[in-house]
Parts: C-alpha cells; sequence; structure tokens
C-alpha cells in the first residue's frame, strides 16, 4: 500500500494495526524497528496533511453558479 | 311489538357501529372553530361548523403535540382523528389528534405524499447512506449568505479548526425559486470536489421551510455523490430533505459538528500514536536488553573461573566441617577428664588429715610407715590438713610384738 494516497482514516487504522503488531509477543526486535519507523512516518504524514493555514469562508459567485 | 333494550345497550350497539366504520376511525374533517375552550386540565373542547352544520370536537391532552399554535374562534382548520360515540350523553363526536390550519392541510398532504413515495422508491434506504468523513478538509455549504444558519457554521467551525476550508454556494432558501436554487448548490458543490456538503437553513413556518420538502431538492441530495448532511429549521421539524439526507442533523450548528472534526482531538490523537509508537518500542527494547543480561549471567555461572571457584569453596566447607569435628572430640575428651578428676579428688588420702591424722615423710619424701625406717636424729616432716611442721626424731621406741 502506497501511504502517501492515503486517507487520515485510512493513516489512523493502519497506526491502531502497527500499535497491535507491536504488542505482539513474538515480534522480533528487528521487526518493530520496521515498524516504529513505518508508524512515525505515518504520524508525521497525518500532520503534513492537515494544512495549518486558517481558511477564510469561500463564497461561489452567483454568474459561475449558472 | 319490537325488541325493548337499555339506554346503555344501544348507545354501546351504536358506538360500536362507529368504531367498525373504516371512513370514521381515520378521518380529517375541515371546517370553522368554535366555541373553543381550552380546560385546565389540558382537554381542549371546541366545534367545528361550516354553512351546513356542527360538530362537536375534543382533542385530549394527551394529543396536545399534534397542535402546534394556539387555536382561535373562526380559524379555519383541518381536524385529523377518530369520530366515535360518547355513550354518557348519548353523542357522536370528533377525537382530535392533529390539527392544521387550512392551506397547511394541503402542505401537509402533499408532504405525507412525497414522503410516502419516495419511501416506497427506497430513497430513504439505509444502504444508500454515504458515510461522513471524519476528517473532511473542504466543507461545501449551500444556504442562504445572510441569516443565522452561516453565521451558526461558520462560527462553529472556527471554533472546532480554523483550517478547514469552507466554500458557501449563497441559496435561495425560500418561496418559488428556492427549490431549484438548493438544486443548483448542491450539484455545484458536488462537481467541486468538497468532502461533505451541508444543505440547509433556519427556523421558520412548515411554508418557510417548504422547498426543503420539494421532490427535485430530494433527488439532487439523492442522486449527489458526495456525503450530505441536512440542517433544516430546529430540531422539531423535519423535512423530506432530512429523510433523503446522508445525515439529518438537528440544527446548522449540529451539522457544522458533524462536518468539521476539531483540530486540538486530531492533535491528541497524532501525540498519542507518537507516545504509544515510542512506548512499545522502548518496552521492545528493554525486554531484549533483559534478556541478554540473562544470558549473560548464565553463561557467567558456567565459565570455568566460575566452576573452579566453586570447587575451591567446596574444599574450604569440607575443612571446616573437619576443624568442627576433631574440636567436638576435643571438647568432650576435656569434659570426660574433668569428671573424672573431680571422682579421682574425692578420694584423695589428704581428705583424711582432717580429723587430726597426720602423714610423715622424710626429707627425700619417702612416706614413713614404720619406725625400722627411722633413725634417732633423722629430719621428718609432719603434714597436717592445714601444714607442716618440721623437726627432728629424738628417741624411737618400738613396740613389743
Amino acid at each position: 500500500m502506497d501511504i502517501k494516497e492515503t486517507t487520515l482514516e485510512e493513516s489512523f487504522g493502519e497506526l491502531e494495526k502497527i500499535l497491535s503488531e507491536l504488542d505482539r509477543e513474538n515480534v522480533t526486535l528487528e521487526e518493530s524497528f520496521d515498524l516504529y519507523t513505518k508508524g512515525m512516518e505515518l504520524v508525521k504524514l497525518c500532520n503534513s496533511k492537515i494544512e495549518t493555514v486558517e481558511k477564510k469562508l469561500r463564497i461561489i459567485g452567483e454568474e459561475k453558479a449558472e | 311489538m319490537a325488541s325493548v333494550y337499555t339506554v346503555g345497550q344501544v348507545n354501546s350497539y351504536i358506538k360500536n357501529m362507529f368504531n367498525e366504520d373504516f371512513a370514521l376511525n381515520n378521518i380529517g374533517i375541515k371546517g370553522e372553530v368554535s366555541n373553543c375552550k381550552y380546560h385546565s386540565s389540558g382537554h381542549i373542547y371546541f366545534s367545528l361548523k361550516d354553512s351546513s352544520g356542527v360538530i362537536a370536537c375534543v382533542m385530549f391532552a394527551g394529543n396536545r403535540r399534534g397542535l402546534k399554535f394556539q387555536m382561535q374562534e373562526g380559524q379555519k382548520v383541518v381536524v385529523f382523528g377518530q369520530v366515535t360515540v360518547y355513550e354518557r350523553d348519548g353523542k357522536y363526536q370528533m377525537y382530535a389528534k392533529d390539527i392544521t390550519l387550512d392551506g397547511e392541510g394541503d402542505l401537509y398532504r402533499k408532504y405525507e405524499e412525497l414522503k410516502r413515495q419516495l419511501e416506497e422508491m427506497g430513497m430513504f434506504d439505509r444502504e444508500y447512506k454515504r458515510e461522513i468523513p471524519k476528517f473532511a478538509m473542504k466543507v461545501g455549504i449551500v444556504t442562504a449568505s445572510t441569516g443565522a444558519a452561516i453565521q451558526d457554521i461558520i462560527n462553529i467551525s472556527k471554533r472546532r479548526n480554523p483550517y478547514v476550508e469552507l466554500i458557501l454556494y449563497p441559496a435561495i432558501v425560500q418561496g418559488e425559486e428556492a427549490a431549484p436554487s438548493i438544486v443548483n448548490g448542491i450539484r455545484y458543490l458536488d462537481n467541486e470536489g468538497v468532502d461533505v456538503i451541508i444543505v440547509g437553513r433556519g427556523g421558520g413556518s412548515i411554508e418557510d421551510l417548504w422547498a426543503f420538502n420539494e421532490e427535485i431538492v430530494a433527488r439532487a441530495i439523492f442522486d449527489c455523490n458526495t456525503p450530505i448532511i441536512s440542517a433544516v429549521g430546529h430540531e422539531t421539524d423535519t423535512t423530506i430533505a432530512d429523510y433523503v439526507a446522508d445525515l439529518r442533523a438537528p440544527t446548522p450548528s449540529a451539522a457544522a459538528e458533524l462536518a468539521v472534526f476539531e483540530y486540538s482531538a486530531f492533535l491528541n490523537d497524532i501525540n498519542m500514536y507518537r507516545y504509544e509508537l515510542l512506548r512499545r518500542l522502548n518496552y521492545k527494547l528493554e525486554s531484549n536488553k533483559n534478556k541478554i543480561k540473562n544470558y549473560e549471567l548464565r553463561l557467567k555461572n558456567l565459565s570455568p573461573q566460575n566452576i573452579l571457584m566453586q570447587k575451591m569453596q567446596y574444599v574450604a566447607d569440607i575443612e571446616l566441617k573437619l576443624d568442627n569435628k576433631i574440636n567436638n572430640i576435643l571438647i568432650s575428651n576435656k569434659h570426660r577428664l574433668a569428671i573424672l578428676s573431680e571422682k579421682l579428688n574425692g578420694l584423695s588420702p589428704l581428705n583424711k588429715l582432717s580429723n587430726g591424722y597426720a602423714y610423715i615423710d622424710d626429707k627425700d619424701k619417702n612416706a614413713i610407715k614404720t619406725v625400722d625406717n627411722i633413725n634417732k636424729n633423722d629430719e621428718i616432716n609432719i603434714h597436717l590438713i592445714d601444714g607442716v611442721i618440721k623437726t627432728v626424731v629424738t628417741d624411737i621406741e618400738r613396740l613389743e610384738a
């Protein structure tokens, strides 16, 4: 799955999955490093998806609406 | 002769006839209100009249939700309910469940009719409902550019998440042009590629809200590919648009709450994930470190040096045990010796001296037991219990045998 194309909901779902993977008893240290790196990447991606620029109300012009 | 019955039997028979009549059980009657009395019990007594006659009506307190205005003398109304008999007075009357102003009654019927039609077509079915996205970044709004609805939506959105883009299609929401204007708005925003659309307006009378009961609006909502939240009037107003929409919000403010996700909650979630990821990784690291420590300890226990140490310890232990054993034997022998020496002491001849008897020896410490061993002028020692007398023999007398 290409994580750049996922929605925020999907990313959150993926994060939940990674957390429960990390909780597994038999996960190896190497795997857990991979999972952690992937998780942090997702966290960064989620953050960057929210463009923190205040948006003004945009009003559709009547002439365009017709 | 005809049969004779009691009054009660006849009234009860008539009541039964009324109750079995299909038409009378669910009927609408239009007329003019007269003799209207709001009783303190909550019941309303009134009559409906027209040029041809009068019918008595009552609305019980329990049905008062079916009346949304103050009834007044002379008003033209439509009353829905059941006509049946009040046995005690031998009178038939209308038991009202819903009362609408005449004219409104037409709208109400149109509303009911359209609602039934669309419902039968499946347009309200759950399976067609689109899910409202949890993290909409672009929210389209179809409502009047002036008015409380858009202000409420802007305020709530700014408070929850100022980074979400609001796009308003200024629609006419009242009057004859309203329905086509709302339809255009929905289509425009659907093409604009917003994540969710709010369609609605503030509160008003049934006529004011009517555009949201029009079939073209219902169809536009149904055909729209973008999820739609309806927000028409107050909580108590339910329009056809509300039934067709993917989600019904009771008010425009509530619609904004549903459409715009809270930025602070989002930040909390993100931080929670960051923290949880780190916590789990640290836990993994710690538990692996512990495992290594454990192996190290076990290895050290098995090293030759450690085995040698253990053997040396074993030898030292044995040595200590041997020492202890020999000490014990020595002590018990000393003890035995002490007891024996005590016993021996009890048998010492010196004890006999206590009664004035004495023990005599010569200067070479040879005991003198008979006069044959002694000569005149020999030095002898007389041992008493508390000392020794040194003396010289002056004479010897032998006892005759």
